[in-house]
């Protein structure tokens, strides 16, 4: 515990350094202007500003990366509270309530909420990450290349199959993340793989490339040939910002319980923030004394989903710098931003980099608090930004993605891989195929191929190593059941 | 829920496709060298594994497809998902907008590129005021270089405003 702190602290000599709290507060600003913008979530907007940083130094870098991270929700909060149109799943349990309360002119309070919240559960979390890294990295440094697969298929089959709407559909997906991700040159023996003799395909699939087609592409074409027949209207933020006595009363145990929920829910595979909202929501609902208030504009609403969200986001950290596997979109681009240094993250990586590590860790709780002195005073700036016109907006996107894509290789054959990309997403939306499965696919399936071919190797080629190591089975055996028992079930109940 | 007839055959199509992407997968999975030493496991296994996948999920996708349509399917009707229908000039200018860009960017640079998949995306999007949508592109373009190219040390192409951006200096 001890080190732990001594760590932290050296930690914190990073991050405050001043240079690096520049950086750090150049990244929650540009995340939460971006955040801000309808239609671009927290995975677009890492990506769009992932090749900023490519002539940075990596600590530099990722402690923008975390304030790009955490901006991002902060600025997509406050779009779902002033706009009645909620741009993401994650913030769908806010949006219920928050933009009730804007439209009965209590948006002040709702946006106080929500940052204050967020801020609460943010530094809670980031003292969970810190306290429960360090072992969860004890644990991970005993396992082998076996452990790590069995990992890694649970992390897929949990994103891909069990969530979403659809088994079939989200393995489709991840299949072809993971065929993309096959595309290059195979590390181990140097043979060239589904390239082609395309010299532009011999480094890979970018994931800058694959994330920004989907995400803003897919969506600026889907949103423009198929328009929402809701009319978007931004709320006016009148009135007092502070919030009442009362609100703080009813807001504080929802940000606690909320914090409860979202921190262990990011920590496993389940698809980063968009359950714990809902259940954060429905507790709330449950518990609140003021039930008939829900619907209508009731604070808990907006203070527990979005103490849930920003916990739940600090949790997906956890196995992202551990163990280096990425459980939401968002992670497997950040985890991009660790690879284009050449950093793996991972047990290893607390201990070649641990000055990198803590600095990063220590710049989340710097972060947070820039978040919250930034965020309220600047809302009329916010606001300003969501009345931006729908087509100035979507251009303004579509001109930093291309760019995004451009600035990699300087590479025309990039643009095009992100129009096809782009198609690629728009077919995703119009037939209800999920966009995180193919993107983690991309990322991690490298990364678990290459454990797997390790893992075979030691054991000269046996595969009965992945069920006759105890860890590795056991989780083998957890995938296998959460895939099996709805079947089973529903099995059981049409025989009854 | 109810398919309609564009509605099956797009699933058709789309399933199908996957069917295919995993039969050509695994015609170049198996093309691949074997090469796997001591632990037997060469450049092309996961390849297989994956292509198998492929074919396996294209299947899968086809018995849904036959037997009724996808499982919690996307309504065919706009309405029904709070949509107007289909807008193929929508369609059409963000896609002359991103070709058009990747035409320009080497020879006219960024920063004209830039404007013109600008205008044109606002285009789609319902805008009717080029000049306001040109303007403002070009100025969007040109601060981004700025900052790429000063701040950030990325090297973009200036292009046809290179006169001009080298004799202020950039």
């Amino acid at each position: 515990m001890s080190e732990t702190f001594s760590a932290l602290m050296s930690g914190f000599g990073v991050a405050l350094q001043p240079l690096n709290l520049l950086w750090g507060f150049i990244g929650v600003t540009l995340g939460t202007a971006i955040g801000v913008l309808p239609g671009v979530g927290p995975a677009l907007t890492v990506a769009m500003l992932l090749p900023l940083t490519v002539k940075l130094d990596p600590t530099a870098a990722l402690i923008m990366f975390a304030g790009i991270y955490y901006g991002a929700m902060y600025g997509g909060s406050t779009t779902t509270i002033l706009l009645n149109t909620p741009g993401e799943s994650a913030s769908i349990a806010t949006a219920l309530e928050g933009n009730k309360m804007a439209k009965r002119g209590r948006a002040g309070p709702a946006l106080a909420t929500a940052a204050i919240g967020s801020f609460v559960a943010g530094t809670i979390a980031t003292l969970l990450l810190t306290v429960l890294a360090p072992v969860v990295v004890d644990i991970a440094l005993k396992f082998g290349p076996a452990e790590y697969f069995a990992l890694m298929i649970f992390a897929f089959v949990t994103v891909a199959a069990v969530l979403g709407s659809s088994t079939v559909r989200g393995l489709t997906m991840l299949f072809l993340g993971l065929l993309f991700g096959l595309v290059g040159i195979d590390d181990q023996t140097g043979q060239m793989r589904f390239a082609f003799g395309v010299p532009e395909l011999l480094d890979g699939i970018d994931v800058v490339v694959l994330a920004v087609g989907l995400f803003a592409v897919g969506e600026a074409l889907y949103v423009a040939a198929y328009q929402s027949r809701q009319v978007e209207t931004v709320e006016q933020v009148r009135g007092s910002l502070l919030m009442s006595r009362e609100d703080w009363k009813r807001s504080w145990p929802a940000w606690l319980r909320a914090t409860g929920i979202g921190f262990p829910f990011g920590t496993i595979p389940a698809g980063g923030a968009e359950i714990p909202t809902f259940l954060s929501y429905a507790l709330e609902k449950k518990l609140s004394k003021y039930p008939e208030e829900f619907g209508q504009g009731a604070i808990e609403g907006v203070a527990g989903p979005e103490a849930a969200n920003n916990a739940a986001s600090a949790g997906v950290l956890v196995p992202l710098l551990t163990l280096g596997i990425p459980t939401s979109a968002t992670a497997a681009i950040l985890l991009a931003a660790f690879q284009n240094y050449g950093l793996q993250p991972g047990p290893l990586l607390f201990q070649t980099q641990a000055t990198l590590v803590w600095g990063l860790i220590a710049s989340m709780y710097v972060g947070n608090v820039l978040l919250l002195v930034l965020n309220l005073p600047l809302i009329g700036l916010w606001v300003k930004v969501l009345s931006i016109p729908k087509p100035l907006l979507y251009a303004g996107i579509l001109v930093f993605a291309t760019l995004g894509a451009y600035s990699l290789h300087q590479s025309v054959v990039d643009l095009l891989a992100l129009y096809v990309f782009g198609l690629l997403g728009f077919l995703m939306r119009r037939w209800g195929f999920p966009v995180a499965p193919a993107v983690i696919g991309l990322i991690l399936g490298p990364l678990a191929e290459s454990q797997f071919r390790k893992a075979l190797a030691i054991s000269q080629g046996d595969p009965t190593v992945f069920l006759t190591q105890p860890i590795s089975a056991a989780l083998l055996a957890v995938t296998a059941a959460l895939v099996l028992l709805p079947w089973i079930i529903k099995l059981r109940r049409r025989r009854a | 829920m109810a398919r309609g007839k564009s509605g099956a055959r797009a699933e058709l199509v789309i399933s199908v496709g996957v069917l295919l992407l995993g039969v050509g997968a695994t015609v170049v999975a198996w093309s691949l060298p074997e090469a796997g030493g001591y632990a037997r496991v060469g450049p092309n296994v996961v390849p297989k594994i994956v292509s198998a996948g492929l074919i396996l999920l294209g299947i899968w996708l086809l018995a849904e497809t036959l037997t009724g349509g996808y499982r919690s399917r996307v309504p065919d009707d706009p309405a029904e998902r709070g949509e107007h229908p289909f807008l193929a000039s929508a369609f059409f200018w963000i896609s002359a907008g991103l070709v058009a860009q990747m035409a320009l960017i080497g020879n006219a640079g960024f920063v004209i590129a830039g404007g013109v998949l600008f205008a044109c995306v606002a285009r789609g999007f319902g805008s009717t005021r080029w000049l306001r949508d040109s303007v403002s592109g070009l100025a969007l373009a040109l601060l981004v270089f700025l900052f790429f190219v000063r701040f950030l040390n990325v090297n973009l192409p200036a292009g046809w405003l290179k006169p001009i951006l080298g004799a202020a200096g950039i």
